[in-house]
């Protein structure tokens, strides 16, 4: 079929190998002592970037329908609606009042 | 028509007029015949018939339910029917109206009709999935009747924990059954969007899509971000039950509220999924019925996305009084003022379309003119619970009920009864009594605030909701109120009535008999059974009232039973501009 | 090809557009547990801290690795099929296949190794090895969100183990390849989720 981009092994092999090595990264990186909140951000940034990897490369997003980019993307920032806005209510209960 | 080749995706192609046939011998009704055929089907016209006639008889056992609970509400204390059973009743009468009847309603039953037809396709992206999507539906209202029948719910549709992850009854096997509806809704979803996306005849560029298109765009996008949602909290409250997971139970070291937080996730957009596809019912038949262009189409079609964005932004307006971080709360109240902003919009509009227009006072516009009033009441009196200070006092009363009763019942059923009435036509080949359907029409107007005016004033004067019993300044509202919802019931088993007999004995439909420009009513009375015989070409948009009709029965000519092998078609996402001959 | 398409690249396109709206309702799906993980981890961040190190890094790595693997050995596949290499197809799928099998292999042996303790969901949990009053709430979610991602690797299983057949049998070449190509789709994804349980529950400090 015409217009299908057909990825090269060097293309899928070096992913792999960059998401080989990323995986060891943020191993390493868990055993090394990072005040918090960085150390969240740091392994959940690593993992950020070996999912856009995967769907980049993966999953052909870069080559596709800019569209189907513009779904991935919709579902992540619902997905954070969903958590910031419950966030607004768990992180800012007011303290248990005493009882009395 | 000639218009200027000014870039390189212009094509030239050769267009011949297809008169649509008011009599075909050959329609999808008798192409393929027989039991089998319609259990196997793929044909989105038999998968919307099965549908309608599914949600209609899961419609009458919800009403069946109201009345029950009407009829026991006319005393306080019991009337006929013990306290825990009248928990069930209402249980049942919210879960089989919501999840039976009110989600798959327009866009299942009406959309897969006329969706394909409207955009000049065969069907629709995924006919097999649609089959399952019909199938899963049955699959899941057969689990939820077995649930009613092995042990019962009394939770509320709303299953709020810890009562649901705790008490006995049939919770599980109910969550699971509405878990498998989800994904019916789901998949119908997926084809939609990407029938929209995929599927539209030439010509047919995003400028000139139906507005009923694009409420079931809007919907569908609800659909597949909201309801995923539902199916893992509902999946929750069933490891809560079985394994005791302890995160919604305060027993077990959870937090209700987070239950709350999941469920009207989804819940809120869901109402926005049962009223949308209503919203594109209203825009085709103010248009076909005064025979106008809509006034602001890009403000209407965009608001449908808007209003599906927003709404995902608001569910903790139900939860002003659970204990939520007022922080939140007044986010939450913020974003309700504007989620209203886009319908009304959109009210603004269709007035401004009806507008020196050429009204035909049919039935299905009727039917639209009780959905404006009523709909007007209950959106508003939706602005006023989304008030914290207010919603205080209203909050688990009549209010509450009587609103949701006039955006679901008022809003989406009168658009929904508008809808059927509009393509009975087209989908039966037969009209039905205009007189029957305008009488019933004010019966079921009557009824209904007959039925809900009285609960807005209880409600604000403290009668809450779900409570079997009442004291004794409620019972003349509630006696009024119950005396309407018979009266309601009446005028819905009487459109039943002359509906179901013109399928037998009406008078035979014309392919158009309201002259819509829209392309569903461009092809033979009972459509084909691949929809077109030829492959439709688009040159205006569905409301150029302006235009000859001629003008909306463009076809490619040569395309002969249009199976697509011809050389000369360019399906493009884009369209194109076209140089008819 | 079906005969609702005006021809094989619309069937194609729609065939993928249909199958990222679903792995849309996927993400989403997670996404619930996994909002209740962020809510649950930003209240008891001790919890999480210490519970973790019951969690073997070194086999949560291990199957960070296989599935890797096995998403390259996929998209070999796809490749394979794109330039009618139909014997590679097989082949890709057949490893892919196993290293899916391994994953779930290892799966099993941590779950059991758990139990073993008392480790066990909701109110069945019995270790007393984590001093804090709702160790099992860590536990509950570790078992929903590894047990529903187990879940998803065995229907990929099913479904590629199916592509494998096909493949013996000359149903895919490079005109026709769909199903390889959005069940690769729903694999990666199923990968993905696992790039970020990985982190989340083995490696907390």
């Amino acid at each position: 079929m015409s217009g299908h981009h057909i990825s090269t092994d060097r293309t899928l092999l070096g992913v792999a190998g960059g998401l080989l090595i990323l995986t060891i990264l943020t191993v390493a990186v868990h055993y090394v002592y990072i005040p918090e909140p960085w150390s969240i951000m740091v392994a959940m940034g690593i993992a950020i970037f070996k999912a856009t990897l995967v769907a980049a490369f993966f999953m052909n997003l870069y080559w596709d329908d800019q569209f189907n980019t513009l779904l991935f993307i919709a579902s992540l920032a619902f997905f954070a609606l969903l958590v910031g806005f419950t966030l607004l209510d768990t992180l800012f209960r007011p303290e248990i009042m005493p009882a009395f | 028509m000639d218009k200027a080749e000014s870039s390189s995706n212009l094509k030239k192609i050769q267009v011949q007029r297809f008169k649509p046939d008011d009599n075909p011998d050959q329609h999808y009704l008798n192409e393929e015949t027989g039991l089998w055929s319609w259990l196997t089907t793929v044909d989105h016209k038999k998968i919307g018939i099965m549908y309608l006639a599914s949600i209609t008889f899961f419609f009458f056992i919800g009403g069946l339910m109201a009345l029950l609970v009407r009829a026991e509400l006319w005393t306080p204390a019991k009337t006929f029917i013990e306290a825990n059973t009248y928990n069930q009743v209402f249980t049942l009468h919210g879960a089989i109206m919501i999840f039976l009847f009110l989600v798959p309603s327009v866009p299942a039953a009406l959309g897969n009709f006329i969706l394909p037809l409207q955009l000049g396709a065969k069907d629709v992206a995924f006919p097999r999935l649609n089959l399952l999507s019909y199938y899963l539906y049955l699959a899941g209202a057969g689990i939820a009747v077995f649930s009613i029948l092995n042990g019962g719910i009394d939770t509320g549709w709303t299953f709020y924990t810890p009562y649901s992850s705790s008490t006995g009854g049939a919770v599980t096997s109910m969550t699971f059954g509405v878990f498998v509806i989800g994904f019916s809704s789901i998949l119908t979803g997926v084809n939609f969007i990407t029938t929209i996306h995929k599927m539209r005849a030439p010509g047919l560029t995003w400028d000139k899509l139906p507005l009923f298109c694009w409420g079931l765009y809007a919907t569908s996008i609800i659909q597949i971000l909201a309801t995923p949602v539902l199916a893992i909290t509902l999946a929750l409250v069933a490891m809560e039950r079985i394994l005791g997971i302890g995160i919604f139970d305060p027993a077990l070291g959870g937090d209700p509220v987070l239950y709350q937080h999941f469920f009207w996730f989804y819940s809120h957009p869901a109402v926005y999924i049962m009223i949308v596809p209503g919203f594109g019912v209203v825009s085709e038949i103010i248009t076909t019925f005064s025979k106008k262009h809509i006034f602001g189409y890009w403000a209407i079609a965009l608001s449908s996305l808007a209003i599906a964005f927003i709404g995902f932004l608001v569910w903790g307006h139900h939860m002003f009084v659970s204990g939520q971080a007022s922080l939140a709360s007044m986010v939450f109240s913020f974003l309700t003022f504007l989620v209203g902003i886009p319908t009304g919009i959109k009210m603004f509009n269709w007035t401004a379309t009806l507008y020196k227009g050429s009204i035909k006072l049919a039935s299905p516009l009727l039917y639209i003119f009780g959905f404006f009033f009523l709909f007007l009441v209950g959106g508003l009196t939706g602005i006023v619970l989304g008030s914290i200070a207010l919603d205080v006092h209203l909050h688990d009363t009549y209010y509450v009920v009587a609103h949701f009763h006039f955006v679901m019942v008022g809003g989406m059923v009168m658009a929904f009864l508008a809808g059927v009435h509009y393509w009975w036509p087209k989908i039966t080949g037969r009209m039905y009594n205009e007189t029957m359907a305008k009488i019933s029409c004010a019966i079921i107007f009557v009824g209904f605030n007959v039925t809900f005016l009285p609960q807005f004033v209880m409600g604000s004067q403290g009668m809450p909701r779900r409570y079997f019993n009442y004291i004794e300044q409620f019972q003349a509202f509630h006696q009024v109120s119950t005396i309407g919802s018979f009266i309601l019931g009446l005028g819905f088993v009487m459109v039943f009535y002359y509906l179901v007999k013109s399928i037998f004995y009406g008078e035979k439909a014309k392919a158009n008999p309201w002259g819509s420009r829209a392309l569903e009513w461009q092809i033979s009375t009972l459509p084909p059974l691949h929809n077109f015989h030829h492959t439709p070409v688009i040159v205006n948009g569905p409301y150029d009232y302006h235009k000859p009709m001629e003008e909306f029965q463009l076809g490619l000519a040569g395309s002969g039973n249009g199976h697509g092998h011809d050389e000369e078609l360019e399906v493009t996402q884009e369209g194109e501009e076209l140089n008819a001959e | 090809m079906q005969h609702h398409f005006v021809d094989a690249e619309q069937q194609f396109d729609a065939a993928k557009m249909g199958m990222w709206i679903f792995l849309v309702t996927e993400i989403l799906f997670f996404g619930g547990l996994f909002a209740a993980y962020i809510v649950y981890r930003l209240w008891h961040p001790e919890l999480f801290t210490m519970a973790s190190e019951q969690l073997d890094t070194l086999w949560g790595g291990v199957n960070t690795l296989v599935l890797i693997g096995s998403s390259l050995t996929v998209a070999m596949a796809i490749k394979s099929a794109q330039l009618n290499q139909k014997k590679n197809i097989a082949i890709n799928l057949g490893i892919t296949l196993a290293l899916a099998a391994v994953f779930m292999v290892i799966k099993y042996f941590e779950w059991t190794h758990k139990f073993h303790l008392g480790i066990f969901p909701g109110e069945f949990y019995t270790f007393g090895g984590i001093d804090h009053p709702q160790a099992n709430i860590f536990f509950s979610l570790y078992y929903l969100m590894t047990g529903l991602h187990g879940i998803h690797v065995i229907i990929g299983i099913g479904l590629i183990a199916w592509l494998l057949w096909r493949s013996t049998k000359g149903h895919f070449n490079s005109e026709y390849y769909t199903p390889i190509e959005i069940t690769g789709l729903y694999w990666h994804l199923v990968d993905i989720i696992w790039i970020f349980l990985f982190p989340l529950f083995y490696l907390i400090d």
